[in-house]
């Protein structure tokens, strides 16, 4: 296929590497860590970072580095569960309405946009407080505030699509619309879709870290990376370590998924290929 | 033009309905009610009932729905519940203050990101576009509220600079206004630089690439007379589109700057009358940020053609 | 013209730093701004604060917790404890001059009563709480005399009630003609000056104020008079900006967090005082529900629990275990409520095993509402609870949920915060009650309640000291509920404010308060 023919630029290597590393430690910190995160330890409370606890200790004598850790894997579960749930609906509406349209495109795209005009965090608020908050609320709420995103894309996708004349090819052949759709279509929306996903990847990572901050996430005492910073604000003059690895870490991420989505994005989007 | 103008405005009715209705819904479908709140632990069953009613929360919702909306339709977003103020100056007044900080934060980071993505689109692959585009990508990176944490740490409590907390109305102070202003939009205009000026580069490298450009190369103009004459005012559609999202963004994502810099801003209002049930100021906030959304795409589309001729209003 | 735009510090600091306004001028910080300033309607703790300098009530809270004379300065009590007769103090004046008589406090009072002014308290005056106030009178111009339906031993302590503003007198004019509000004129030390939202309150001196007997304050009586020209409520939400203005010197007092206490007190020109208030900082248990049903699993995890360990944490150091729901400096708290619970891990392993435990989960649900001990108090319980084999999970609530969850019953374990009830009655009946009818209630033992009634109906002292120390006993038998401590205000002062004393209710009072050149 055309796209391994050429190599991988360094967006893609630096990009592709971070992400990498953190679903690893995502998924290490899910069987272990080097203390308990959760654990109370009244002996180190506040530590600053050395030798034993390498990245300090939090009000609790909770060692930070473990909570980086399971905070790791609940951040980047929440994110993949919501961006996973909402590609799937939103790939269902998107084919449904592109290939369908009529009055049934009208009504689902009318709800569409009305989801769209909402700011994501002001929804996915909303949807919490209703939901619950806990991560179900949230790959929830997130999954509902990604899905419009997903739909427009798709149906484009498909839009542009259905006048091809491989489709009527296939309608012709005798395949019903549902295989058509199945077999011609959706392949051709992997590429916009895939990169619509690592950016929601993204903007999940961040949205969950957002609510939990403003102390809507993932509740105490399970750690994330957001209410760990959010924690530390009242220990800003003690401990500032407290504040400064969840968001080194955040940071690292977002710029990890950033470059790598920039890679794929050049990869996939004709018009930027005789450029690189 | 006015008649478009309508016709958008018409168009986003539904969407409002929209909005209006599942906000509706939404906000009473979470657990815990305006009344219990207001009377914490002291709330004997009948005096949670006697506040119930006297908030009209005894009726039916289609009730409650028809009695706010015929409201609504009048101007009238109600009072808050919490402190009994007229929702709308409410509102209005926190829009204000979140309003300033956006609009400063951004029109800033457009005037420095898209020069920025202009030399960075051509001067492609060179040190000056891996640098630029290396931080832009790493601006936006960052989260806001950590960003904004960083600063606040930085210049209000090490150093001392600036204060650490809070607002000033400019009717009060312009020279303190602008204080308190500094560091909040400082962390947005950081964050939005990154955002601009990867667009930028991005829909001029495509305007580039373009015959005419070759042409007026061709033709014997100027580097620079080519980016500003040809390049610049082509390019800048998407940009400009992107600006009209990234307004109404912040609209949502400024409640963390705000959380952080304790500003009485619109994202603090939604988010603390969200945890005070404050049903009325729920409503009207988010029917207000909906409507300013739509508002701002609409300019965004109406000055689209000053950038891109190809494009019409209609 | 902008119209007032709502502020946390900024425009504190600005107004304030425009120089003290008059150096008479007493600033206290607030977290919050004042609700109302229609007394008794819309109300929370802050908003208390403030009105009560406006207006008075007839009875008052005295430093101890018992009721003491304020616009009444005689009340007698018939022998069939029906009738009230209040004996109305002849000096007392409202705001506008006009003399305070009979006819004004009936006119105040049937205010109130009226459903449409929204009294918070109405239900517990119109019979919907089984007391009722059958008729009020007034025979002369200084008598007011009240008829009740039952005997009820805190009748005056809830007319004291500061939630209910007291039940304030209020003056004819403060209402408009057509009977809505227009602004508070009362027999207060204070008036009202200028409310800006969010940002401000000020009162100004009442000069014309007659003060009740006394030398000193004593509750919400005592010596009462204003010897600043006025005070001024500052809403600050942030602890860390209010710290920043005592410090400064732009606030002359204020409520501290526990962790501020060493900064305050390293500074040379504030002053610290701490206060036992009679807030209750408690674990719920549902006796309903099918696990926390079992007394022996409830006593198991009372066992469990080092109460020192989580009270000295959570406080800083600053608060005492209380196992009782009477407060530490009650005068009924004596020696039968000192009785609290064993830290015994062995006794609670045991207890466990006897109640038929076998892992099951138990959901502790708390919040994380600032400057609230519930969410630190709930970690710190969980592991003692898991170290005895109690497989307890932490269900972080946000507040409004919580309070759902709380008054409808649905819970197993709950980290609650209850207000001050000073008097021990009317503590006990925060806590219990059948639970039918009041889903929200925690202990309905009935024994337990027939006491709480008779505690209730008997103004014996020594009758009533006995009460509570059997419903004690079987409090802690029953262990409905885990009373774990009182919390501890932390109060910060200007050393130049003299005669400023924070006391058990928390509210500050700026009464026989002056400033220091």
């Amino acid at each position: 296929m055309k796209f391994l023919e050429r190599r991988p630029a360094p967006n893609a290597w630096i990009g592709g590497l971070i992400v990498g590393s953190l679903l690893l430690v995502a998924g290490v910190g899910a069987f272990w860590t080097p203390y308990d995160p959760l654990a109370l330890n009244f002996t180190a409370q506040l530590a600053p970072p050395d030798a034993v606890y390498w990245l300090g200790t939090d009000e609790f004598g909770r060692d930070v580095l473990s909570r980086l850790m399971a905070g790791a894997t609940t951040s980047a579960w929440i994110s993949l569960l919501s961006v996973g749930c909402a590609v799937l609906v939103g790939t269902t509406l998107g084919v449904l309405t592109g290939y369908l349209r009529g009055a049934v495109d009208r009504v689902v795209m009318a709800f569409n946009d009305a989801l769209m005009a909402f700011p994501g965090i002001l929804l996915a608020l909303g949807l919490m407080a209703v939901l619950g908050a806990n991560r179900y609320g949230i790959i929830g709420a997130l999954a509902v505030a990604y899905t419009p995103s997903v739909t427009r894309v798709v149906r484009g996708s498909v839009l542009s699509l259905r006048e091809r004349e491989f489709i009527d090819a296939s309608r012709v052949m005798g395949n019903s619309g549902l295989f058509t759709m199945w077999r011609h279509v959706l392949p051709n929306c992997v590429a916009p879709l895939t990169v619509l996903a690592t950016s929601m990847f993204g903007w999940a990572l961040l949205a969950e870290s957002a609510l939990s901050f403003l102390g809507l996430g993932v509740p105490p005492p399970a750690p994330t990376w957001g209410n760990m910073l959010a924690a530390s604000r009242s220990h800003f003059d003690e401990a500032v370590w407290l504040g400064i690895f969840p968001g080194i870490c955040i940071s690292l991420t977002l710029l990890g998924i950033n470059l790598l989505g920039d890679a794929l994005r050049d990869r996939f989007d004709p018009r930027m290929r005789g450029l690189r | 033009m006015l008649g478009f103008i309508v016709k958008r405005l018409l168009m986003a009715v539904p969407t409002l309905l929209i909005v209006a209705v599942s906000v509706f819904v939404l906000v009473r479908l979470v657990p815990g009610d305006p009344a219990s709140l207001l009377l914490g632990d002291m709330a004997t069953p009948s005096a949670l009932a006697d506040l119930q009613r006297r908030l009209g929360l005894d009726r039916s919702l289609p009730a409650q729905f028809g009695i706010w909306f015929g409201h609504v339709l009048q101007g009238d977003l109600g009072q808050s519940i919490t402190s009994q103020q007229p929702v709308l100056p409410l509102v209005w007044d926190r829009f204000l203050v979140s309003g300033r900080l956006v609009v400063v934060a951004v029109f800033l980071a457009v005037l420095v990101a898209v020069p920025a993505g202009m030399v960075a689109a051509w001067r492609q692959n060179s040190l000056a576009d891996l640098v630029l585009v290396g931080t832009s990508t790493l601006l936006l990176s960052i989260p806001t509220f950590w960003l904004g944490l960083l600063i606040l740490l930085l210049f209000g409590l090490k150093l001392g600079w600036l204060p650490v907390v809070g607002h000033v109305s400019f009717a009060q102070s312009p020279g303190h206004a602008l204080m308190y202003m500094i560091m909040p939009v400082l962390t947005l205009f950081l964050h939005e630089i990154g955002v601009v000026m990867r667009m930028a580069r991005a829909s001029t490298l495509e305007v580039l690439r373009l015959d005419y450009i070759t042409h007026a190369r061709a033709k014997g103009l100027s580097e620079r007379e080519v980016m500003w004459r040809h390049a610049f005012r082509n390019s800048f559609g998407p940009t400009w589109t992107l600006i009209g999202l990234v307004l109404g963004n912040l609209l949502g994502g400024i409640a963390v700057v705000e959380t952080v810099f304790s500003i009485p801003g619109l994202g603090r209002l939604l988010v603390d009358s969200i945890f005070g049930r404050d049903y009325p100021v729920i409503q009207g906030c988010l029917l207000f940020v909906a409507f300013v959304y739509v508002v701002v795409n609409l300019v965004v589309d109406l000055l689209y053609p000053l950038f891109d001729p190809r494009v019409t209003a209609s | 013209m902008s119209r007032a735009i709502l502020l946390p510090l900024g425009a504190a600091l600005a107004v304030i730093g425009a120089g003290p306004a008059a150096a008479q001028t007493v600033n206290v910080a607030i977290n919050a701004d004042i609700r109302s300033i229609n007394p008794g309607v819309n109300r929370d703790d802050y908003t208390d604060s403030v009105v009560l300098h406006i207006v008075e009530g007839l009875v008052a809270l005295r430093e101890n917790g018992s009721i003491g004379p304020l616009l009444a300065e005689k009340v007698a009590l018939s022998p069939d404890g029906l009738t009230y007769t209040f004996s109305l103090r002849r000096n007392a004046k409202f705001h506008n001059g006009a003399p305070l008589t009979a006819a004004d406090v009936l006119w105040s009072w049937n205010r109130y009563m009226d459903p449409k002014t929204d009294w918070r308290c109405l239900s517990e005056f119109d019979g919907r709480g089984g007391l009722k106030v059958e008729a009020v009178t007034a025979p002369d111009a200084h008598t007011v005399v009240m008829r009740i339906n039952k005997p009820n031993a805190l009748f005056l302590d809830s007319l004291a009630r500061t939630d209910c503003a007291m039940a304030g007198v209020l003056h004819k004019t403060s209402v408009n003609p057509d009977g809505s509000f227009k602004s508070p004129v009362g027999t207060g030390p204070f008036k009202l000056g200028e409310w800006k939202r969010g940002e401000y309150v000020t009162l100004t001196r009442f000069d014309g104020y007659v003060s009740p007997p006394g030398s000193s304050p004593d509750g919400y009586t005592g010596a009462k008079r204003p010897l600043v020209e006025a005070v001024k409520f500052i809403v600050i939400p942030d602890p860390a900006t209010t710290k920043a203005a005592l410090l400064s010197g732009a606030v002359d007092t204020a409520e501290v967090q526990a962790t501020d206490l060493l900064e305050m007190q390293r500074s040379p020109k504030v002053e610290v005082k701490t206060t036992t208030t009679a807030n209750k900082h408690v674990f719920l248990f549902q006796t309903r529900d099918p696990l926390m049903g079992n007394a022996k699993l409830r006593q198991a995890i009372a066992a469990s629990l080092d109460m020192r360990q989580i009270v000295g944490n959570v406080s800083r150091g600053l608060a005492r275990p209380n196992a009782s729901v009477i407060h530490l400096t009650s005068a009924y708290y004596d020696d039968a409520q000192r009785q609290g619970y064993t830290y015994d891990p062995a006794a609670a392993k045991r207890l466990l095993s006897e109640a038929g435990y076998k892992g099951e989960k138990i959901k502790l649900i708390t919040n994380k509402r600032s400057g609230r001990p519930s969410f630190d108090m709930a970690l710190i319980a969980q592991q003692m609870m898991q170290a005895v084999g109690l497989n307890v999970d932490i269900e972080v609530l946000e507040w409004g949920t919580q309070i759902d969850r709380y008054n409808k019953g649905n819970y197993q374990m709950m980290a609650f915060s209850y207000s001050a009830r000073l008097d021990p009655a009317l503590s006990y009946e925060q806590i219990a009650g059948p639970k039918d009818t009041q889903p929200r209630k925690v202990w309905e033992n009935p024994e337990a309640l027939k006491l709480i009634d008779k505690a209730s109906a008997t103004s014996n002292v020594a009758e009533r000291g006995k009460i509570f120390d059997e419903l004690h006993k079987r409090f802690m038998a029953d262990v409905p509920m885990i009373m774990v401590f009182n919390s501890v205000d932390v109060n910060a002062q200007q050393k130049r404010l003299q005669g400023f004393t924070p006391w058990v209710a928390s509210k500050p009072r700026l009464w026989e308060v002056r400033v220091a050149k």
